[in-house]
């Protein structure tokens, strides 16, 4: 899918813009503050209605100004429609082909995006609860079903550990109602894993090969559903529930002294590896970066498979951070397939790199202006 | 200017009713004070007795004027079934079906440690000594879908089940007269997996 054109009112720094894209690589150049991260978190907005730079959606309109609206029509395979999202201080409505979306989760998925901006480093780098927050941030897009269940474990994990509280400071002692909670637990907990553990093979399945060309065949990368329990079979409902079971019994009594849930899905991490190496860990800031890289094109590729369509491909501010070879390379891998829009303060060094002649877009001052080469 | 006292203060017993804020309960004292003094000692009357000849029943926990309830002392009830629900909404609800013909136990709240409430908190073992000293067949679990509500049932059905009473739960799935389309995804999976044979 792609987007044909944006039009912008009230938008951050933007009074009105309208743009058309290119289907296939689109550039934004300009200096600092000038307003191209805005342009790409309207393109954001326009797919997920919300932001990924801030939780206050106020922010987005422009100072003094009432309201902020996005509109963009997008093309895909055998449909073209237009999407449109209006930000007032009331609230903001999304309609998809003109109408309303009562229900944001309705209007979501219509357009698919994947960014990637510098602080994606930190799924390698950063804590374990940011690559689970990943693995079910991408989940969540794809499967209803995954949500639900990830949302009750969440909820039963939490009365579960008022309990254990409550057993821990005698003000409770019915252990059959502990059972009944450690078994619901096992329940929704085996659904989870089961859907995560297919999720990172999916994913290493297509990072593998990106990463090795990245690399130039010189590395291989391993991605592992570390799981805070041993499993018998990750693709057994049925066993994982017996061995989240078993675990629970085993730790019972550490859990009745710490009032806590001490295992589970709430506890696991996703591990990267190349060459047998933890990346996290042992891998130099270019291996880190190739690493994140990989697995965001492979999210391409896991949608496309998924969904039938490419995604769009926003990369904000990234291009200047990878080198020529791993810039090459992302480049190929998206050409003639995935539009892309990127950021950049200047086109020496990637241009040469750009295979089909970018549309390239000045960016001013919240003018965005169309450069004819 | 301020309000009389006898106004305010009827506001203010105006203002503990739920969903009745300051402006509704100014309404509401003006129009009292225009009502004939007769319907006002009438509703001054139920409201009394409402608190005062209202009990639980010491059988079933159901509300009633007389214990034990109508229900409990209906000789053409069937004896052998008791339906286990939340509180005594849920018994109206099921009453207006009038399908069901057994008994009811009303349990007045639902296991939830963050909520505080645990097995001790609701009105689970005068249920267990029912079972010990009725002819009970068969009980069924009538707690809410959500996810404390499965966790009661099933708690309920461990304590009932050694005793060599049948244990039932109500069925999951799609509300009659419907569309599938506009169904979300949870319930359509609940239906899916109950499906049964036709």
């Amino acid at each position: 899918m792609f987007i044909q054109q944006l039009e912008l009112t009230h938008f951050r720094n933007y009074e009105k813009a309208e743009v058309a894209f290119s289907k296939g690589i689109n550039v934004f150049l300009g200096e600092n503050a000038q307003g191209k991260t805005n342009l790409m978190e309207a393109i954001y907005v326009l797919a997920m209605a919300r932001s990924h730079r801030t939780a206050n959606d106020k922010e987005l309109i422009q100072w003094n100004e009432e309201f902020a609206r996005i509109s963009g029509r997008v093309q895909k395979k055998h449909s073209s429609f237009p999407l449109d999202i209006t930000i007032s201080r009331k609230g903001k409505k999304a309609k998809f082909n003109h109408l309303e979306q009562k229900k944001l989760s309705a209007y979501i998925g219509n357009l698919n995006v994947i960014l990637f901006a510098p602080e994606d480093l930190s799924l390698v780098k950063g804590a374990p609860n940011v690559r689970r927050k990943f693995i079910d941030m991408e989940l969540g897009q794809i499967s209803p079903v995954y949500l639900h269940h990830l949302v009750e474990y969440q909820h039963i994990l939490k009365q579960r550990n008022q309990y254990l509280k409550q057993l821990a400071m005698r003000k409770a002692t019915d252990l059959t109602f502990l059972e009944v909670l450690t078994e619901q637990l096992a329940i929704s907990g085996a659904a989870v894993l089961k859907e995560r553990f297919s999720f990172a093979k999916q994913l290493e399945t297509w990072a593998q090969p990106i990463h090795q060309e990245i690399s130039k065949q010189r590395e291989e990368l391993m991605i592992d559903y570390a799981c805070s329990i041993v499993l018998t079979d990750p693709e057994d409902k049925e066993a994982i529930y017996t061995d989240l079971l078993n675990v629970y019994q085993d730790n019972q009594k550490r859990e009745l002294d710490q009032g806590t849930t001490i295992a589970g899905p709430h506890r696991d991490d996703l591990k990267f590896f190349v060459n047998e190496k933890n990346v996290q860990t042992y891998g130099s800031q270019g291996q880190q970066r190739t690493t994140a890289l990989s697995i965001k094109l492979a999210e391409i590729s896991l949608m496309h498979e998924l969904t039938g369509e490419y995604p769009v491909l926003l990369l904000d501010d990234v291009l200047s951070e990878l080198d020529d070879n791993r810039q090459t390379h992302l480049l190929t891998a998206i050409q003639n397939k995935v539009q892309t829009f990127l950021t950049t303060t200047s086109l020496d060094g990637v241009k040469k790199n750009l295979l089909d002649a970018p549309k390239v877009f000045n960016i001013d001052q919240g003018n965005i202006e169309t450069e004819s080469e | 200017m301020q309000y009389p006292e006898p106004i305010s203060k009827l506001m203010d017993s105006y203002m503990k009713l739920p969903g009745i804020g300051a402006k509704t309960a100014a309404r509401l004292a003006f129009f009292t004070i225009d009502m004939d003094e007769e319907d006002v000692t009438d509703f001054a009357k139920s409201l009394i007795s409402a608190k005062r000849d209202l009990h639980y029943c010491s059988i079933c926990g159901n509300i009633t004027e007389s214990d034990p309830c109508d229900i409990c002392r209906d000789k053409d009830r069937d004896r052998s079934t008791i339906l286990v629900v939340e509180d005594v909404k849920d018994v109206m609800a099921l009453e207006r079906v009038r399908e069901y013909h057994g008994l009811y136990h009303v349990l007045h709240g639902i296991l939830s440690p963050i909520e505080g409430t645990g097995p001790e908190d609701i009105n689970i073992p005068s249920l267990l000594k029912r079972l010990q000293s009725e002819e009970v067949q068969e009980v069924i679990l009538a707690t809410n879908a959500s996810a404390e509500g499965e966790a009661t049932a099933t708690y309920l059905s461990r304590l009932i089940r050694p005793a060599g009473i049948k244990v039932t739960r109500l069925a999951h799935g799609l509300s009659v007269g419907s569309d599938i389309e506009y169904a979300d995804e949870i319930t359509l999976l609940k239906a899916v997996e109950g499906r049964r044979e036709i």
